[in-house]
């Protein structure tokens, strides 16, 4: 069955210009069959490197098919590489934590951020152009959160492609 | 043709998103029903919709206007302004430090209306703009603790400054609500008297609200939405009901508009609290099935109605219909009393698609409302809906649709129904078309069946009512097999919640929050605390009421006032409501009369095993109903004549696709088949505005009240 939205629906709905009603109706309803084509491209003419992106991982980070060598591994919009997509993209990034009173109050009004001694909060920004990728509020003793593994190999079967080479 | 001795005297107006249905009705009880599509200008349609009925009187509006006692109406125009947030810009006061609560809705608004699905699924929950912006709510420093004690006296010199700039600002209205102003208003209504006195020294003459004055209920999320409509979407409402009766006026009306209101009465287009009529012509259906089967004498009613966009179901036990104490309505939690219904947002005008992955089919949750579907291009419809396979089958007349008004494009119908559903699934065109209709009829048989078992009965108790536009059409596929005592479908099916409003009362309704708690080790002195508690309740409510009939020109003795309460066992989250035993209470003895009344109510409801004195009681709730008689349809009697339909009744026959095949269908005219008539499947009775399919396997015959009987054979 050919796709119910046309690339331009798509485009818009990573730029966020939908209405909401349209929104609500693609993420409830069956994903039609070019939608992960069209949304792809939409991202890949977005991006200013020459990788492919195959996947997103957040608004300024996407799985990419790495030009030199054919891997797949994370890399920010700036260009920076996280480095391969199955270890934790992470753990090479420049990390802040705001385990103090002071830290906390730097964005919650006094005796509205949470007891650090409870709750820390570990900001991931890129160490190329700065911009923040991710935060996470766990106990101050948790490791170091793996977001996501995907499992590239069953996403491209159920799609029916080829997968990448390097998966 | 005019006939005096026998006037038209009830109006009754469904003004729904597809059609505006009118239902008139002669003081014999013979009734016609109008339809026109709806229109923007609401007014418009309701005159269309008149002609059109009374064209089968051979009478017109200027005529039988000036015959009639009674209109009521109910609409859709101010939930449409809600949920398409085109309302008045209104200001909000609210306590000190508590501006951020109307926009969080309780986190439960994010969700709230949407599927069971979409529940679950975190990325479609949406907070939809809150109806006072951040930027017009103002908070003032009060406060008022759990038991309406003053933490904090009021800073009236802050509520100054908060009205002025809210009308600097530009609002159009204000709503003041604090934190349990229900349990002490005199906050609010200072508050309330600053902001007049500004709004005078600045030569504005906006409506000013305060929550106490309307709905002095607890739950402060439910009680500020409610508030805050009746600025938002029922001041311009109130406008529109103003130019609906002046056009009616214009050709001789003497009567006065009422509205249907959620609580299941009607009430004044003048009412203070005009907001109750937000959702209503559901309910209208509601009402006129109790009506009905009060005349039939029958106790147990299942009511289904199926429009185009919805089906809507609801439980009449022992004659009663259960209600919500706060509904939830446009995806907003209120403190509006609310016929209790279930509603499934699958219609006949749904829209059917194919889910890729598991290749099957999927209906709605979006249908295609007044345009109907493929078959009507004008509609700018692409997308299959139920009504293409229903013309597709011969379930419905193409070249009669709604009495002839659209032209239906069968081949477009076909081709649309050919290439998205059945290609894709490798049927043929008729199997595809009539897979489609049997998982509309499966879903609404499944609902139908839960409804009611959920709540502990079983169908062989009740009796079905099916109206609705598409209540004939599925009225076999959704009750079949279910073993209700038998399938009522009135003959004027399409404009039922029309004559359901019309034969509401002239009711107004108000609630109160109350916190009542006596145990076993409560002293008489407890019991006349609660008591006096309880009668100073209703003391204010009767004074809000005929306050509301005043308004409508009606004295207090005209007034039938009924006092009511909602009783819990202490500790249970449960309350029910009941009318009271005594008009009046004043001594402490009287406590155990009202206990009684709640115990017989709980054991009819649940189980006599189920009742926990044991616990105390408390009430929650005070309530005052007030009416006056009203005009209402009478249910036409007919004498019943022979089996066999006149041969004028048969107006031809068609093919019609069932069970797999194509069978000839006999087609009927509804109007013309008179009481008595029995009428054996494959046939398809059709009248203008509505279409009723008595499949192979079934008859159906119609008795003295123009009621048809379905009956499995």
């Amino acid at each position: 069955m050919s796709s119910t939205y046309t690339k331009k629906q798509v485009a818009d709905l990573v730029k966020g210009d939908l209405d909401f009603e349209t929104v609500h109706l693609m993420l409830s309803m069956p994903k039609d069959e070019d939608r992960y084509k069209f949304y792809m491209e939409t991202i890949n003419e977005n991006l200013d490197y020459d990788h492919q992106a195959i996947g997103a991982l957040g608004p300024h980070l996407n799985y990419v098919i790495r030009s030199d060598d054919e891997e797949i591994v994370v890399m920010c919009d700036c260009g920076h590489d996280f480095g391969q997509y199955r270890s934790n993209w992470k753990l090479n990034a420049v990390i802040y934590v705001r385990d103090n009173v002071e830290k906390m109050e730097q964005i919650y009004p006094a005796i509205m951020a949470p007891d650090t001694t409870w709750q820390v909060y570990r900001e991931y920004y890129c160490p190329s152009c700065g911009i923040q990728h991710c935060v996470e509020a766990p106990t101050p003793w948790y490791p170091v959160m793996h977001d996501l593994q995907p499992d590239f190999a069953t996403f491209y079967e159920w799609m029916g492609q080829p997968a990448p080479a390097k998966i | 043709m005019n006939d005096l001795t026998n006037p038209v005297e009830v109006l009754g107006i469904d003004a729904g998103g597809t059609m505006t249905d009118t239902f008139f009705v002669r003081a014999d009880g013979t009734f016609v029903v109008g339809k026109a599509q709806s229109d923007a200008d609401e007014a418009n349609a309701v005159l269309e919709s008149s002609v059109d009925a009374l064209a089968h009187w051979d009478t017109t509006v200027e005529e039988v206007y000036p015959q009639m006692v009674t209109c009521v109406f109910s609409g859709t125009a101010m939930l449409n302004r809600v949920v398409g947030r085109k309302g008045l810009r209104t200001g909000l006061i609210v306590s000190k430090g508590f501006e951020d609560f109307h926009r969080m809705g309780r986190a439960i608004q994010c969700y709230l209306g949407y599927a069971f699905e979409d529940r679950l699924h975190l990325n479609t929950h949406r907070y939809d703009e809150p109806l006072a912006h951040i930027h017009d709510t103002r908070g003032v420093t009060e406060r008022v603790d759990s038991k309406g004690g003053v933490v904090i006296p009021v800073r009236l010199h802050e509520a100054r400054e908060a009205a002025r700039e809210l009308i600097e600002q530009g609002c159009k209205a204000i709503v003041i609500s604090f934190l349990s102003s229900y349990l002490n208003g005199t906050h609010e209504r200072a508050v309330r008297d600053v902001v007049e006195e500004v709004k005078k020294e600045m030569g504005s003459d906006i409506p000013v609200f305060a929550s106490v004055d309307y709905y002095p209920v607890r739950k402060e999320t439910h009680r500020t939405n409610t508030t805050l409509l009746e600025a938002y979407a029922a001041e311009p409402s109130r406008a529109i009901l103003s130019q609906l009766s002046d056009r009616m006026k214009e050709k001789g009306a003497k009567f006065d508009v009422r509205v249907m209101a959620s609580h299941g009465g009607t009430i004044g287009w003048k009412a203070k609290e005009l907001a109750r009529s937000l959702v209503s012509g559901p309910i209208g259906g509601v009402i006129g099935a109790k009506y009905l089967a009060e005349q039939l004498k029958i106790d147990n009613i299942a009511c289904s109605d199926i429009g185009g966009t919805s089906f809507d179901m609801a439980l009449i036990v022992k004659s009663k219909f259960a209600m919500h104490q706060d509904g939830d309505m446009a995806r907003l939690v209120l403190s509006l009393p609310l016929v209790a219904m279930d509603t499934i947002g699958a219609g006949a005008g749904s829209f059917v698609r194919i889910d890729p992955y598991s290749n099957s089919l999927k209906l709605g949750p979006d249908s295609a409302g007044y345009r109907v579907g493929t078959c009507w291009p004008e509609g700018g419809v692409d997308t299959v809906s139920v009504t293409d396979c229903h013309i597709i089958l011969g379930y419905l007349n193409p070249d009669n649709f709604l009495g002839g008004i659209l032209e239906l494009d069968v081949p477009r119908a076909k081709q649309c129904v050919q290439d998205q559903i059945a290609t894709p699934l490798g049927l043929s065109l008729e199997d595809a078309a009539a897979g489609v209709i049997e998982l509309l009829d499966l879903s609404l048989r499944q609902h139908l069946r839960a409804m009611i078992s959920a709540k502990g009965y079983a169908p062989s108790d009740f009796v079905c009512f099916s109206y609705g536009g598409g209540g004939p059409v599925h009225a076999y596929g959704y009750t079949k097999g279910l073993g209700f005592k038998e399938t009522i479908i009135p003959a004027w099916a399409a404009g039922f919640s029309a004559f359901g409003c019309a034969t509401a009362d002239f009711e107004y309704r108000y609630d109160m929050s109350t916190d009542i708690g006596i145990t076993e080790e409560s002293t008489e002195a407890d019991k006349q605390d609660a008591i006096n508690t309880l009668q100073a309740a209703w003391d204010e409510l009767t004074a809000k009421v005929l306050e509301e009939f005043r308004i409508n020109g009606f004295a207090p003795d005209q007034v039938t006032l009924t006092p009511g309460y909602r009783m819990q066992y202490l500790g249970q989250l449960n309350d029910l409501e009941m009318d009271s035993p005594l008009k009046s209470v004043s001594k402490a003895a009287e406590w155990d009369e009202l206990v009684g009344t709640f115990d017989e109510t709980y054991a009819r409801v649940y189980a006599d095993a189920a009742r926990s004195p044991e616990l105390g009681f408390g009430i929650t709730g005070a309530i005052l109903r007030g009416s006056v008689e009203t005009k209402k349809p009478s249910i036409p009697h007919e004498a019943e004549g022979d089996a066999t339909p006149a041969a004028s009744a048969v107006i031809g026959e068609r093919p019609f696709y069932y069970n797999g095949e194509w069978v000839t269908a006999d087609l009927y005219h509804m109007e013309s088949l008179v009481p008595g008539n029995r009428v054996t499947g494959p046939a398809v009775i059709e009248s203008d505005a509505t279409t009723y399919v008595v499949p192979t396997g079934f008859e159906t015959w119609l008795d003295g009240h123009r009621l048809f009987h379905l009956i499995e054979v």
